[in-house]
């Protein structure tokens, strides 16, 4: 197995609060990770640290071999690390397309422009409808798809999708399950951070459980599920 | 009444170039949230641009191929003042931005007022006029309206059509998330900041060729430029040149019934009038 990401022993905070302490995890090629837990442990801060929105006050973050905890987020995003942020952060003012052909921006990916917008199309066919449409005007849902289709205009080595799911229907989050599940099987890399920890767990290979700020459980993501703590404290059995 | 349609065809060639100079403070408000207050400086230095390099003692070229250089200079200095100026005070709150945008302004008055003086300047040039009907136009406004149309035409290509025009408008929209999709956002904001000075030069280069000045010009037109940002509704180009031809037409029309002075009270309280009820401007949402 080889591992394409590797974060180690970040610690990091705004200001003079410290959220992380020490937290490290692996990606391995293909596989998709979840990380897990309760609303404020840090999940989000720890997505925006290794992107570099958030400096980080220690540790490192290694992708395809390199350290590049220093490198600027457009860096990063260009060599293929990228993050579905959380909220979507779409560009309201722009049309669906224009916003597909911004998460192309890199020239990565925009070599393969067609083809990738040509994928998404296929896996999100309400967005060809809407193509022409102001992101802004779209319903919650459909701009979830919007996040997730510019995320992979990228062609990401590995794509991170901070709350898939949060605030839709429960068809629609069946739905990007699925989508994720197709993902996985063609052989993208994702870190899934989630508050459904349920779904998390059902779809993914491997699992982190944060807490406070730090990775409290790891393991393969059926025997996080059977975990008693986990149990009682995220599934509620 | 031939006299009225004169002077408003007369003002609203004048309007295509205010709205051009307001274009320029209008798009990097709109990108960066930055009000540009060295905005009045550069229209002035888009003057000395003109005569400097096609003036009467000037390095002779001809004063639409000095424009050429002219905006390249602008696209220059805007990047040196995003530097200096901007880039590390975009997180600050406004106060800073409108303090250091200001310095810059009282730079270039004292370096410009030491090496030119404030006496008035003009650029020896004519093309004639043009008779449409009973209305004669001035040949320099008319080409200036139409080049200030033109690149208002190429201005909205870029920011449509172009990779690094619609990085633009990303980055006005989301700097953040600009920067995850692979956008280099400072790079952006500097060229966007580039872009608005450029505008600016250009404006007041296009005024050089049928008004004199001294370098306290631009600030006369950095005011109307704050009325027609205003009018237009704050980062929208298409507002702005609503707006300058608007205040264009005003200008034409009311010293035909009024005298001259009257002008800017006018402008300003329609300003007000605007502040008032309308304080998101003609074109602007919400
Ligand atoms: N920009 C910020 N400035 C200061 N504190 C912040 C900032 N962003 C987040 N925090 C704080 O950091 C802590 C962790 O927030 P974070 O968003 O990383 O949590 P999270 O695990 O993603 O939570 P959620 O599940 O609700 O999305 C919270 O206590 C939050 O208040
Ligand atoms: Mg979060």
């Amino acid at each position: 197995m080889t591992t394409v990401m590797e974060v180690n022993g970040i610690a990091s905070g705004y200001g003079e609060v410290q959220i992380l302490w020490n937290v490290s995890l692996k990606l391995e090629k293909g596989k998709l990770t979840s990380l897990v837990g309760s609303n404020g442990v840090g999940k989000t801060t720890l997505l925006k640290t290794i992107m570099g929105l958030v400096k980080p006050w220690q540790g490192n973050v290694v992708f395809h071999g390199k350290d590049i905890t220093g490198l600027a987020p457009h860096t990063k995003a260009s060599q293929g690390l990228v993050l579905v942020p959380e909220g979507r952060q779409l560009f309201t003012d722009m049309s669906v397309y224009e916003n597909l052909e911004m998460g192309a921006f890199s020239k990565r990916s925009k070599a393969n422009f067609h083809q990738n917008l040509e994928k998404v199309y296929d896996m999100f066919p309400r967005l060809k409808e809407r193509a022409s449409q102001k992101t802004g005007t779209l319903s919650g849902g459909e701009q979830q798809m919007v996040a997730v289709a510019r995320g992979l205009m990228s062609e990401p080595d590995v794509l991170m999708i901070d709350e898939l799911s949060l605030g839709l229907a429960p068809f629609l989050v069946l739905d990007l399950f699925e989508i994720l599940r197709r993902l996985r099987k063609e052989g993208l890399t994702m870190l899934l951070v989630e508050q459904n920890v349920q779904m998390a767990l059902a779809v993914s290979d491997y699992a982190y459980v944060v807490a406070d700020g730090r990775v409290e459980i790891e393991g393969p993501s059926n025997e996080v599920a059977a975990n008693a703590k986990v149990r009682e404290a995220y599934l509620g059995i | 009444m031939d006299h009225l349609v004169a002077s408003l065809a007369d003002g609203l060639l004048l309007g295509f170039v205010y709205g051009l100079a307001a274009m320029g403070l209008t798009i990097i408000f709109g990108v960066m949230d930055v009000v540009n207050l060295a905005h009045g400086p550069l229209i002035a230095l888009g003057m000395f641009g003109i005569l400097l390099l096609a003036g009467a003692s000037g390095a002779g070229l001809h004063p639409y191929v000095a424009l050429i250089v002219v905006a390249f200079i602008g696209l220059a200095f805007g990047f040196i003042i995003y530097f200096i100026a901007v880039h590390r005070i975009l997180e600050a709150p406004h106060l800073s931005s409108l303090l250091s945008t200001f310095s810059i302004n009282m730079m270039i008055i004292g370096v410009g007022t030491a090496v030119f003086t404030t006496s008035p300047q003009n650029v020896e040039f004519s093309l004639g006029s043009v008779q449409i009907g009973s209305v004669t136009l001035l040949g320099t406004r008319l080409v200036a309206a139409l080049i200030a149309l033109s690149v208002t035409g190429l201005l909205y290509l870029f920011l449509y059509r172009t990779p690094p025009g619609k990085a633009i408008r990303a980055v006005a929209n989301n700097r953040a998330a600009a920067e995850l999709m692979g956008i280099p956002a400072t790079q952006t904001l500097a060229l966007s900041f580039g872009i608005g000075s450029m505008l600016a030069m250009l404006s007041g280069g296009l005024i050089a060729t049928f008004f004199s000045f001294n370098i306290l010009s631009g600030g006369i037109y950095e005011l109307k430029s704050f009325v027609i940002v205003v009018l237009g509704g704050l980062g929208n180009p298409t507002g702005a040149l609503l707006g300058g031809l608007i205040l264009g037409a005003i200008e034409g029309i009311v010293p035909t019934f009024m005298p001259v002075s009257w002008v800017p009270v006018i402008e300003f309280l329609l300003f007000v009038i605007i502040m008032v009820v309308r304080p998101s401007g003609l074109l602007g949402e919400r």
